[in-house]
C-alpha cells in the first residue's frame, strides 16, 4: 500500500498545488533568478565544505617558516606566508583547488564599473577577528591604504601593483570601493587583490603599532586557524578557528608548521622518515625518493621566480646590445638545467614566464636561437655578433658576482666555461653572501652577476616594470630601451586580452634582441605529501605565496 | 691563592673585553646588508633612502660605533644581551631555550671522549706496538681526520635509508622527555666525542708510556702489586694531568665543532643559531653568541688550571 496521499477528481492535490505554485513562483521570480544567476556567474562561489571530508587531526607541515619579522605585507618570503597565511583571509583569493581562479573570500561579491575604474567589494557580515572584534570595511580600508601608500619606514613590495588606486572609499560597513585613476586589465587587478600577501588585518592592530607589524607576532586575523604557540626556528602551532565564517571549515583541528629550510637534507629526511605529513620545496633527490614511495604523492609546479644573469650596462662592451645578445646566445640552456638537476628543478624559458598564456609557446621557443638543444647555430650567430660589435677577439677580465647559493655556484662555473669557449669572454668569479650580492647589484659593483628574482603575479605587467623598467627596482643592469618602455606602458593599459598578447609577443622580440638580463631558467617547486592528506593539489599552482591556508585540507586518518 | 684567583679573573676579564671588541668591530666592518634579510630581496629593492635611514635608526645601527658598543655592554649588564634584529626576541631567551641542548651535547661529547679515549690510550700504552695498539692508533688518526659534519651527515643518511629513522625535529628538553632528548643529543655527542676521544687516546698513551717507565711504577711492580693496580692506581693518576689540560682545550674544539655538527644533524642548538644569525647578518645575536663561547672557553680553562692543585698535591698557587 502506497503511503502517498490520494485525491479525488477535481480536488487540488498537494502535489498539483506544489507544482502549480512552483511554476507560478518561477514565472514571477524568473527575471530575479536569472539576474542572480548572472551575478553568480560573475562572482564565483567560495570554497564549500566537502561532505566526504573528515574532520579532526593534526597536519604536520614542513616549510621555511622562520620569518625575519612578522609583517606579512612587508615580506617577500615564504618564511612569513608559509606559516602565517592560515591565520588570515584576503578580500578575494585564488581557488585552492586550482590555484588560478579568483573566488570570493571576505568579499562575497564584487562589481567592476563598465569603465573599469571602480571596484566595489561587498563584505561578509558577522565575520569576527580572532580577538572577537567585528570585521568591517574600515579594516579593509586601513589594510589597503597601507599597502597602496605605505607609511614612513614601511616597505611593501606589492605597492607597485596598486599604483592606479586613488581613493579607497567605505560606502557602508560592509561595502568598499576602490577608485582607480585609470583602468587596468581586470585579470591584473583581480589577481593583485587575490594575492595571498594582501591579508586583511585589523585597523586597530595597525593604529596601535604605528602601522608597522614587524615585531608583532600575533596580530589578529579572521582566518581558519588561530595562533597557539610559536618556537622560533622550530614550530608554529595553530588550532582550528571554531568561529570561522565559512561554516564547516577548516577540517583540521590543529596545524603544526615546522621550520625546515628549502632543499635542505633536514626537510627531505623529516618527510621520508614520516616526521611531517607535507613537505614544501623538497630537494630533487628526496623528491624522487618520495615519488617512489607507494603512500606518497609527489608533485611539481611552477614558481614565480626567474633565475637570471645581469650585465652591467655602465661597462662599455656590455652596453652594446650585440654583445648582450651574443652572451644570451652563448648560453647552453639545456645543459644549464641539467647541471643543477640534483640541486633544484628548473625549466627553460624566455623573458616572459614560459607557462603564461601570453608568452611564446614552448614548442615555438625551443626552435629559437638560444633555446635549442643543438647550440651550434646560436654560437655561430653569437660569434658573428661579437665580431660585428668589434669584440671578435673576445673580452677579458670581467667581474662575475655570484650569489652564494649552490645553484648559482654550479651555474657560474658552467657559464664561465660557456662564455670562454663560445665567444672568448673571460671572467673572474666572485662568490658573495646573499645580502652582499644585493648590495653589489644595487650599487652596480659588477660586470656580470647571477641570482634569482620574484614577481607577485604571472601577468607581465607586474614584472615588466620591476625587472625591465628603466627605474625598476630589479633592473640591476641599468637597462633602458625606449621602444620597450612605451610598449610596456601600452600593455599595462590595454584591456583587450588578445591585443595585450600581441603586444607581449612584440615586447619579447625586443628583449630577445636587446636583452636587459639573460633568462637562465625558471624554477619549479617540488612538494610531496602522504596520501592521507586530502584536498590539496598544487600541480596547477603558480608559486607558493597565494594558496597556503589549509582550510580545505583534511586527513583521511586523523 | 686569592691573589692568584684575582689575577686570573682579571686576565679572563681582559680576554673577554678583547674578544668583544674584536667581534664588535669585525661584524660592523664586514660587508652585507641586514635589511636584505629583514625585508626580503623585493622589499629591500623597493626601499627609499629615507626608509633605509629610518629602519637603520630603529635597529640602532645608525648610532656612532662607540655608542653602539656601550649599548651592547649595557645589554650584557642587564642580562638580556640585546634583541635580535628580526623578531624582537632577546638573545637571553634564545640562550635559555637552546643553550641546554648545546651544553648537553658538549658535556656528553666530553664523556664519550673520555670513555673511548682513555681505555684505548691505556691499552695502547701497556701493550705498545701490538696489533691492538696499531689498530687504536689508526682509528685515532681516522677520527681526527674525518670532518665531524661529514660523519654526521653519513650517520643521518644511514639511519634514514636503512632504518627510516630521524631524530626529533624540534627541541625536546631532558626534563620534558629524557628519551626524546637523548635521541637529539646522542648523535652529535658521539661524532664530536669520537674526534676528541682520538686526541685523548693519543695523549693518554704518550703520558702513560712515560709514567710507566718511572721508578715508582717499577717499585710497585717489584712489590708484587697486580698489573691492573699498578697501571690504574699508580701510573694513571699521574698521567692524567696533561689529559685534563687537553680536555679543557678540547671543550673549545667541541664548542667550535658543534656549530657544523649541529647543522649536519639538524639539531636546533646554539651552534645552528650562530650559523643562521651569520647568514641573516643578525649581528646582535652573533656578537653575543661568540662572546658566550669565548666566556665558556675562558671559564673552563680557568677551572682546569684550578683543578691541578686538587689533582696534584705538589702544585701550589702563589
Amino acid at each position: 500500500m502506497s503511503d502517498q496521499p490520494t485525491s479525488g477528481r477535481g480536488r487540488l492535490s498537494r502535489r498539483t498545488f506544489l507544482r502549480a505554485a512552483g511554476v507560478t513562483g518561477a514565472a514571477a521570480l524568473g527575471p530575479a533568478v536569472l539576474r542572480r544567476r548572472a551575478e553568480a556567474q560573475e562572482t564565483p562561489s567560495p570554497i564549500r565544505p566537502d561532505p566526504a571530508a573528515k574532520h579532526g587531526g593534526t597536519l604536520r607541515y614542513g616549510v621555511l617558516s622562520a620569518p625575519a619579522h612578522f609583517d606579512v605585507h612587508q615580506s617577500g618570503t615564504v618564511a612569513n606566508i608559509g606559516a602565517q597565511s592560515p591565520m588570515y583571509d584576503c578580500l578575494i583569493r585564488r581557488d585552492p583547488r586550482d590555484g588560478q581562479s579568483v573566488i570570493p573570500d571576505l568579499a562575497w561579491k564584487w562589481d567592476i564599473s563598465p569603465d573599469g575604474k571602480k571596484y566595489t567589494f561587498y563584505l561578509r557580515k558577522g565575520v569576527k577577528f580572532h580577538d572577537g572584534a567585528d570585521f568591517t570595511a574600515e579594516d579593509v580600508k586601513a589594510t589597503y591604504e597601507r599597502i597602496v601608500r605605505p607609511p614612513k619606514g614601511v616597505v611593501i613590495p606589492r605597492s607597485s601593483l596598486f599604483t592606479t588606486v586613488g581613493d579607497i572609499v567605505v560606502l557602508d560597513p560592509h561595502r568598499i570601493e576602490f577608485r582607480l585613476t585609470e583602468p587596468r586589465p581586470r585579470a591584473f587587478m583581480l589577481g593583485s587583490f587575490a594575492s595571498g600577501w594582501n591579508i586583511i588585518v585589523r585597523k586597530k592592530s595597525l593604529d596601535d603599532n604605528q602601522g608597522n607589524l614587524r615585531q608583532v607576532m600575533n596580530y589578529p586575523g579572521t582566518g581558519p586557524f588561530k595562533h597557539v604557540s610559536r618556537q622560533d626556528k622550530e614550530v608554529w602551532i595553530m588550532e582550528r578557528n571554531a568561529n570561522y565564517w565559512n561554516k564547516g571549515l577548516p577540517y583540521l583541528d590543529r596545524l603544526e608548521v615546522y621550520h625546515l629550510a628549502p632543499f635542505s637534507p633536514e626537510l627531505g629526511s623529516s618527510f621520508l622518515a614520516g616526521k611531517i605529513d607535507y613537505a614544501r620545496l623538497l630537494d630533487p633527490v628526496s623528491w624522487r625518493k618520495a615519488k617512489e614511495m607507494p603512500n606518497v604523492t609527489a608533485v611539481a609546479f611552477n614558481q614565480s621566480v626567474i633565475q637570471a644573469f645581469w650585465m652591467n650596462m655602465k661597462k662599455k662592451p656590455l652596453a652594446d646590445p650585440r654583445v648582450r645578445r651574443a652572451i644570451h646566445l652563448a648560453m647552453d640552456r639545456p645543459t644549464l638545467v641539467e647541471v643543477v638537476k640534483d640541486t633544484a628543478p628548473m625549466q627553460i624559458g624566455g623573458f616572459v614566464y614560459p607557462f603564461h598564456e601570453m608568452s611564446t609557446p614552448k614548442a615555438e621557443l625551443v626552435k629559437r636561437l638560444g633555446y635549442q638543444t643543438d647550440i651550434k647555430p646560436a654560437v655561430q650567430e653569437a660569434r658573428r655578433l661579437m665580431k660585428e660589435a668589434g669584440y671578435g677577439q673576445g673580452i677579458k677580465g670581467l667581474d662575475f658576482v655570484v650569489r652564494d647559493i649552490q645553484t648559482f655556484k654550479l651555474w657560474a662555473v658552467a657559464i664561465q666555461a660557456m662564455l670562454k669557449e663560445h665567444i672568448n669572454i673571460e671572467c673572474n668569479l666572485r662568490t658573495v653572501q646573499t645580502s652582499v650580492w644585493f648590495d653589489e647589484a644595487a650599487a652596480g659593483h659588477f660586470d656580470l652577476a647571477i641570482s634569482a628574482i620574484v614577481s607577485s603575479l604571472m601577468d607581465p605587467s607586474d614584472y615588466f616594470t620591476a625587472w625591465y623598467g628603466q627605474y625598476g627596482p630589479q633592473n640591476y643592469s641599468g637597462w633602458n630601451n625606449e621602444q620597450f618602455q612605451a610598449l610596456a606602458k601600452q600593455i599595462e593599459r590595454e584591456l583587450d586580452d588578445s591585443k595585450r598578447k600581441a603586444m607581449v609577443r612584440k615586447a619579447e622580440d625586443i628583449l630577445e634582441q636587446d636583452p636587459p638580463l639573460i633568462p637562465i631558467a625558471y624554477e619549479q617547486i617540488y612538494d610531496a605529501y602522504y596520501n592521507k592528506v586530502k584536498g590539496q593539489n598544487p600541480s596547477t599552482f603558480f608559486g607558493i605565496y597565494d594558496v597556503c591556508r589549509w582550510d580545505n585540507v583534511w586527513l583521511a586518518q586523523s | 691563592m686569592r691573589k692568584y684567583l684575582a689575577r686570573r679573573a682579571l686576565f679572563a676579564l681582559g680576554t673577554l673585553v678583547g674578544v668583544s671588541l674584536i667581534i664588535f668591530v669585525v661584524l660592523r666592518v664586514l660587508p652585507g646588508d641586514p635589511l636584505v634579510a629583514i625585508l626580503g630581496v623585493e622589499g629591500q629593492a623597493s626601499m627609499t633612502p629615507a626608509d633605509r635611514v629610518r629602519i637603520m635608526h630603529d635597529l640602532g645601527l645608525s648610532d656612532p660605533l662607540p655608542v653602539q658598543y656601550v649599548h651592547w655592554v649595557r645589554d650584557i649588564a642587564t642580562g638580556k644581551l640585546g634583541k635580535s634584529f628580526f623578531r624582537g626576541d632577546t638573545v637571553a631567551d634564545l640562550i635559555f631555550h637552546r643553550g641546554p641542548i648545546s651544553a648537553e651535547i658538549a658535556l656528553l661529547a666530553l664523556v664519550v671522549s673520555w670513555l673511548v679515549g682513555l681505555p684505548v690510550g691505556i691499552v695502547s700504552a701497556i701493550k705498545p706496538n701490538s696489533w691492538a695498539d696499531n689498530l687504536a692508533r689508526s682509528a685515532a688518526i681516522l677520527f681526527i681526520a674525518i670532518p665531524g659534519f661529514w660523519l654526521g651527515m653519513l650517520i643521518v643518511l644511514g639511519l634514514l635509508f636503512w632504518f627510516g629513522y630521524k631524530s626529533p625535529i624540534i627541541i625536546v628538553h631532558f626534563w620534558q622527555s629524557p628519551w626524546q632528548n637523548l635521541q637529539i643529543v646522542i648523535g652529535p655527542a658521539i661524532v664530536l666525542g669520537l674526534a676528541q676521544g682520538a686526541y685523548i687516546a693519543r695523549m693518554s698513551r704518550s703520558c702513560l708510556l712515560e709514567v710507566i717507565r718511572e721508578d715508582y711504577v717499577r717499585t710497585a711492580r717489584a712489590k708484587g702489586a697486580q698489573e691492573r693496580h699498578v697501571v690504574l692506581g699508580h701510573a694513571l693518576p699521574n698521567a692524567l694531568l696533561p689529559v685534563i689540560t687537553i680536555s679543557g682545550v678540547l671543550l673549545g674544539f667541541v664548542l667550535g665543532g658543534s656549530v657544523a655538527v649541529e647543522q649536519a644533524f639538524g639539531v636546533p642548538g646554539l651552534g645552528r643559531s650562530l650559523v643562521t644569525a651569520l647568514i641573516e647578518r643578525d649581528i646582535i645575536v652573533v656578537q653575543n653568541l661568540v662572546l658566550l663561547y669565548a666566556a665558556i672557553f675562558v671559564v673552563v680553562n680557568f677551572a682546569v688550571d684550578l683543578s691541578y692543585a686538587w689533582l696534584d698535591p705538589r702544585i701550589r698557587y702563589a
